[in-house]
């Protein structure tokens, strides 16, 4: 949370799908921090603690892939909530962090931002 | 070879039978068989001319083959997942630019558009979507038909409380090529349904249904709204009446628009027996 503002990070290598993610979480409300592979996403979340909710594709270059990073965030920062959207038609929900949500692509915008808010509200609930 | 040797010889004594026996055949300067055995005591009552028949299968071919099958069909597998992992991704790229312009311009009328534009995406990729998790390339109209309903609603119904799309649907399942033209067809039906027909907060639902008898289908689309203008307030046809009427005309179909009093029904038929011959039922 920064300034009140929930701090989404986007991690896509596409240059175009990530633009237009960062557009969605920059009109939902949210501040939107952006990452190109799973490295860079860790990087920032190093960098800073105020991270809320990582949305993140799965086939992407370099050392992880979506999947990996999600269950790496979710051991070294069990509260960052996670979003993943793949190419896939269907992926093993086990496959995933529990609590995590599973969208294929395309995906629907409001399909997105509808989960993003009750994943972010969960949050500010369970701080409470 | 005294491997080969012992079971031949605990064959012959009777105390081993060998059956599809595989070893190695290792030769110098020769690549490796691999090779079958079988073996087979044959007495005929003399134990000390007990003879043995052997049957050596060279199966290294057979067997390269086989690995080779199963490679090109891993190959092919994944190769598959890989064109529909880049299909999703080109559609997403597609259709995150459409919404983005959409969020960009002034104009309602251009916004409307655009918005129009991604469904039109968004309903081919509910296809390309349930196609690549079902065998044979056909598409089970039903479920294909309530993701799509169930996309469309997301984004276009504020409150689901006051509108709702319904789907009833038999068991069809047609190839994509039909499946496809279907879906766009919906996908602008239900949009000019959830468009016009509820307008001031009226609620009422958008039922959609497909029943099929041998060659024979109806597509049909009722709503319960305030139902089409006509005469001189008849609405000019847009883009998606000229998608419409050419794609149904495509699958030889005819469409009708009738009053549902409350409401529209827009039913579209095909009758295989009917052939070319075309009847206009109350045509708007």
């Amino acid at each position: 949370m920064n300034n009140g503002r929930p701090v989404v990070l986007i991690v896509e290598d596409s240059a175009l799908i990530r633009m237009g993610a960062v557009d969605l979480v920059l009109t939902a409300g949210y501040e939107a921090l952006e990452a190109r592979d799973a490295d860079e996403a860790i990087r920032i979340l190093e960098l800073r603690n105020d991270v809320d909710l990582v949305f993140t594709d799965v086939q992407m270059p370099g050392t992880m892939d979506g999947i990996k990073l999600s269950h790496y965030i979710r051991d070294r920062w069990p509260p960052v909530k996670l979003i993943v959207a793949s190419g896939a038609a269907i992926l093993e929900e086990s496959s995933l962090p529990s609590g995590s949500r599973f969208f294929s692509k395309p995906y629907d915008e409001h399909t997105i931002t509808d989960a993003m808010a009750r994943l972010l509200l969960s949050e500010t609930h369970s701080m409470t | 070879m005294p491997k080969l040797e012992s079971l031949l010889l605990a064959t012959a004594s009777g105390s081993a039978n060998i059956q599809a026996y595989e070893l190695e055949l290792k030769r110098l300067d020769q690549k490796t068989r691999q090779l079958v055995v079988n073996a087979q005591t044959l007495n005929d009552g003399d134990v000390n001319h007990i003879r043995l028949l052997l049957a050596v299968t060279d199966v290294t071919d057979a067997r390269a083959e086989a690995r080779l099958k199963d490679d090109l069909i891993r190959d092919k597998a994944i190769l598959l997942q890989e064109v529909q992992h880049r299909v999703a991704n080109s559609l997403q790229i597609i259709a995150s630019v459409l919404m983005q312009s959409a969020r960009r311009v002034q104009s309602e009328e251009a916004r409307g558009h655009l918005h129009n534009a991604h469904h039109r995406v968004m309903s081919i990729a509910a296809l390309q979507r349930q196609l690549s998790t079902s065998p044979g390339g056909s598409v089970e109209l039903r479920t294909y038909f309530k993701q799509l309903c169930q996309s469309l609603g997301a984004s276009m119904i504020a409150d689901p409380e006051r509108l709702s799309i319904q789907v009833t649907a038999d068991n069809s399942a047609v190839e994509a090529d039909v499946s496809v033209s279907l879906g766009l067809i919906v996908t602008e039906l239900v949009i000019n349904a959830l468009k016009h027909a509820f307008p001031d907060e009226r609620s009422g639902t958008i039922l959609l249904d497909y029943q099929s008898s041998g060659k024979d289908w109806t597509l049909s689309i009722t709503d319960d709204g305030i139902g089409m203008p006509a005469g001189s307030d008849a609405p000019k046809a847009g883009l998606g009446t000229g998608i419409v009427e050419a794609l149904v005309k495509n699958l030889g179909g005819e469409i009708s628009l009738s009053d549902a009093a409350p409401g529209t029904i827009v039913k579209i038929s095909h009758q295989e027996s009917a052939g070319s011959q075309t009847s206009y039922s109350n045509a708007a």
